[in-house]
């Protein structure tokens, strides 16, 4: 019956044989290829409980008295997006849930998206065949941090308020330009006209997202032309890809990481609170809360503003303000460098063949020491943007811990370095490490006792060795032909069970 | 009877809405035009002009302050002159623990006060009896009447750029500190607004009226110090710093848990495989065999040519 059913679809559509193409997809079984996942789950989640507060929230700042559910504000002038944001929380039914599960969602998709960034660039994942789509990778973080700051601003509190003001004098202090990005974006001089929650809103729900779904697509179609990359595993080559097809074995696994992915974003929104805008009330231009920060992910920019010491630089007739360096320059050289790096190392290395085996990080000591140099600085940089609670918490004197965040900025990366060449450089003359360990087993001898052998020495001990199917030896018993590609790699259809010899 | 029921809820509210309002807001006597100190919500308390309370208070003070002030709070190099700061300073000094100091160079922090109610009010009478300057006194509050709503408004217009938002407190510069709001009394905040103890400036009733600054204790004392956290933990009231900390930790490292959990573990170099000639019973799935993951997936290993 079913059989039916696909036949009578497949005689129109002749999807079957893309589509076993497709479910044949071999995917590594190492844990760190999932990673990527996580920000692809926390995206749908964000997707999903996006579009249920779009149908609560009003974009708009005109201006209403709240009579609501929270009492402290009752009597209040806000504006209509702080009103339908107070709704949704106090009001709507499970609205509180879903919009700290979106909040937290964000969070993770951000993390998650850093994390297989690292991932990535210390196995020399983003070598030639996918220079691309490491850039894609990159403005896909990028613009997840954007959209990230943008819903952060959208319900217009006195926290997020700040931070739109800090935003716009950003903007500002673009040499010459400045001025004019910043009022065309706000449409006037701040606080706008009404124009910012309608134009973010707008921006936050439609393009941002339409954008990060049309680069994550050309990132998860580069991801099948290309195939996986692969660790160095037994019967791993070049040549090949070992792993789990992904019907049904990956796509068990992956739907099973979708919904832990998306368990952990319900049970954090359900235990832990997040953005209490209610808290914050309502934002206005002249009213401004200490201990205010940007939410993680742009924390090393607020860190970055923290310790720049005051410098300016006065041409004639045009001052370039202090902000410039930290909030713009500083992005700019990160993520130019960021998107250019594959063809730095191919320059620096001549390495320009392609890559489809990943390094382990020791293997290349130089840029892993480079990378965790480079992550150090931005790892000090967030820390900076906490100076104040840091300051609160430790009882220390506020300028003293910026003082020590100005130091420690330039100091770890330099001590970075060369402590992680030395550990990859170590690492290397130890044959053994990495490697599994043999198994023991617990014997117990004719007297009572008990001792410790390896598995291997063990009477009788077999080990089991598992030999990956290989798809050519194998390819007449199966009924599909394997199919050429444009570029002449070889793709296999196998619906082989693997034998235990 | 029922509708007798029905009516008992409401009618049981209002009576013990109004109980409470007797108790809390018990308006003392009208006192005379003291500065910040007119009209019914900022009453000046009871000064007892009995001498008997005033030679205790006397004696308190010479041996807990005088070391610092001088013996008759005229100030010395270790502490300042206290002659017409009024009651109300010596007694939010006081009875906040922040006075008396065992170091006179350190800054003082909120610690369990040394003094008693009744030896607080004691000393705090006998420093504003040594001038003929009453200064602040000590205030009976009446939150009757007050509007929370306001009080917001004016919290985050004159308190939040150094309390925070939310109450929680924060470093200033220099090593000052901007206390949190959590356990302080109505009384403590009317005297901390009037008298703008340390860096806190003082918000005198042209600044600040007395309804608003009863509206301000209002909100600090129900809605700072018993924040309305319906999503769960408020993480301390820090914002994003602990909710980054949380997003990260939490909610991408449990994902990397799982992850680590469902995907399989350290990958083996060729020469590892040729050296242990093998693995456990499971294939892939890593020596512990505990990974229900790892099982699957060796059971569907296979090889893509590309």
């Amino acid at each position: 019956m079913i059989d039916n059913l696909f036949n009578w679809i497949d005689d129109r559509l002749a999807i079957s044989r893309g589509g076993r193409h497709l479910l044949n997809k071999i995917f590594p079984d190492h844990w760190s290829f999932m990673l990527g996942e996580i920000a692809l789950y926390s995206f749908i989640v964000l997707l999903l409980t996006g579009i249920f507060l779009t149908l609560y929230f009003v974009p708009s700042e005109s201006s209403i008295v709240y009579h609501g559910a929270y009492l402290p504000i009752d009597g209040q002038h806000v504006s209509q997006a702080f009103a339908s944001t107070l709704d949704i929380t106090f009001s709507v039914r499970g609205g509180l849930l879903i919009r700290q599960m979106h909040h937290w969602a964000a969070n993770i998709f951000i993390g998650s998206a850093v994390v297989h960034l690292l991932r990535i660039f210390f196995t020399g994942g983003f070598r030639r065949p996918r220079e691309v789509n490491w850039i894609v990778g990159a403005n896909l973080l990028i613009l997840g941090i954007f959209n990230g700051f943008l819903g952060y601003s959208l319900p217009d509190d006195l926290v997020s308020g700040t931070g739109i003001r800090i935003a716009f004098s950003i903007l500002e202090s673009v040499p010459f330009a400045g001025s004019y990005l910043a009022t065309f974006l706000f449409g006037g001089n701040f606080p706008g006209n009404g124009a910012i929650i309608p134009r973010f809103f707008i921006i936050q729900v439609l393009i941002l997202p339409l954008a990060i779904l049309g680069l994550l697509s050309a990132h998860l179609g580069m991801l099948v032309r290309h195939k996986h990359t692969q660790f160095k595993t037994p019967g791993a080559r070049e040549d090949n890809v070992v792993g789990t097809p992904l019907w049904p074995t990956f796509m068990t696994k992956t739907l099973a990481f979708f919904f832990l992915t998306t368990g952990i974003t319900v049970l954090l929104g359900a235990v832990a609170q997040i953005n209490p805008i209610w808290q914050y009330g309502q934002y206005y231009p002249w009213k401004v809360s200490y201990a205010v920060q940007p939410d993680w992910y742009m924390g090393w920019l607020d860190g970055a503003l923290r310790v720049m010491p005051s410098w300016e630089i006065h041409l004639p007739g045009h001052m370039i303000p202090n902000v410039f360096f930290p909030a713009v320059l500083l992005p700019g050289i990160t993520f130019t460098v960021l998107m250019m790096y594959p063809f730095i190392e191919e320059r620096l290395t001549g390495n320009v063949a392609e890559h489809h085996l990943l390094d382990r990080p020791r293997d290349r000591p130089v840029r892993t020491a480079f990378g965790c140099a480079v992550f150090a600085f931005y790892f000090v940089l967030f820390g900076a943007s906490a100076t104040d609670v840091l300051a609160n918490y430790l009882n220390l004197s506020l300028n003293f811990v910026l003082w020590t965040f100005r130091i420690l900025c330039i100091v770890v990366p330099i001590v970075v370095f060369p402590v992680a060449y030395k550990i990859c450089k170590e690492l290397e003359g130890v044959p053994e490490g990495g490697k599994r360990k043999v198994h023991n087993l617990i014997v117990r001898d004719p007297a009572g006792g008990y001792s410790t052998i390896p598995a291997e020495e063990y009477p009788g001990y077999e080990s089991i060795e598992l030999e990956p199917v290989d798809v050519e030896k194998v390819e007449s018993l199966t009924a599909a032909a394997a199919a050429k590609n444009g570029d002449g790699r070889t793709e296999g259809v196998y619906e082989i069970p693997r034998e235990y010899r | 009877m029922r509708s007798l029921r029905r009516l008992l809820a409401p009618a049981a509210v209002v009576v013990a809405a109004l109980a409470l309002g007797l108790l809390v807001w018990s308006p003392a006597s009208k006192p005379a035009a003291t500065p910040g100190l007119s009209g019914s919500v900022l009453t000046a308390a009871t000064s007892s002009n009995n001498s008997a309370q005033q030679s205790e208070g006397k004696t308190l003070f010479d041996e807990s302050c005088s070391s610092c002030h001088g013996i008759n709070a005229q100030g010395s190099a270790l502490g300042p002159n206290l002659r017409g700061v009024g009651s109300g300073t010596v007694d939010l000094w006081v009875s906040s623990g922040w006075m008396p100091l065992a170091n006179p160079t350190q800054q003082p922090a909120r610690k369990p006060p040394l003094f008693n109610r009744q030896q607080t009010i004691a000393i705090a009478d006998y420093v504003a009896s040594l001038s003929s300057s009453k200064g602040f006194p000590i205030p009976n509050v009446s939150l009757k009447g007050a509007n929370v709503s306001q009080g917001m408004s004016i919290f985050a217009e004159n308190c939040a750029p150094c309390h925070t938002i939310t109450g929680a407190g924060d470093a200033l510069s220099g090593g000052i500190n901007a206390p949190p709001l959590h356990g302080v009394t109505e009384t403590q905040i009317a005297e901390a607004v009037r008298t703008g103890p340390g860096n806190m400036p003082r918000f005198g009733p042209g600044t600040l009226s007395n309804s608003q600054v009863r509206d301000v204790i209002a909100y600090v004392t129900r809605y700072i110090e018993h924040p309305v956290n319906p999503g769960g933990n408020g993480l301390g009231g820090v914002g994003p710093v602990a909710e980054g900390f949380i997003g990260l930790f939490v909610g991408v490292g449990l994902c990397v848990l799982v992850a680590f959990w469902i995907g399989d573990r350290t990958p083996r170099s060729p020469e590892g495989a040729e050296e242990h000639g093998g693995d456990g019973p499971e294939g892939g799935s890593g020596g512990d065999g505990s990974d229900p993951g790892g099982d699957g997936s060796a059971s569907q290993r296979e090889v893509e040519h590309v």
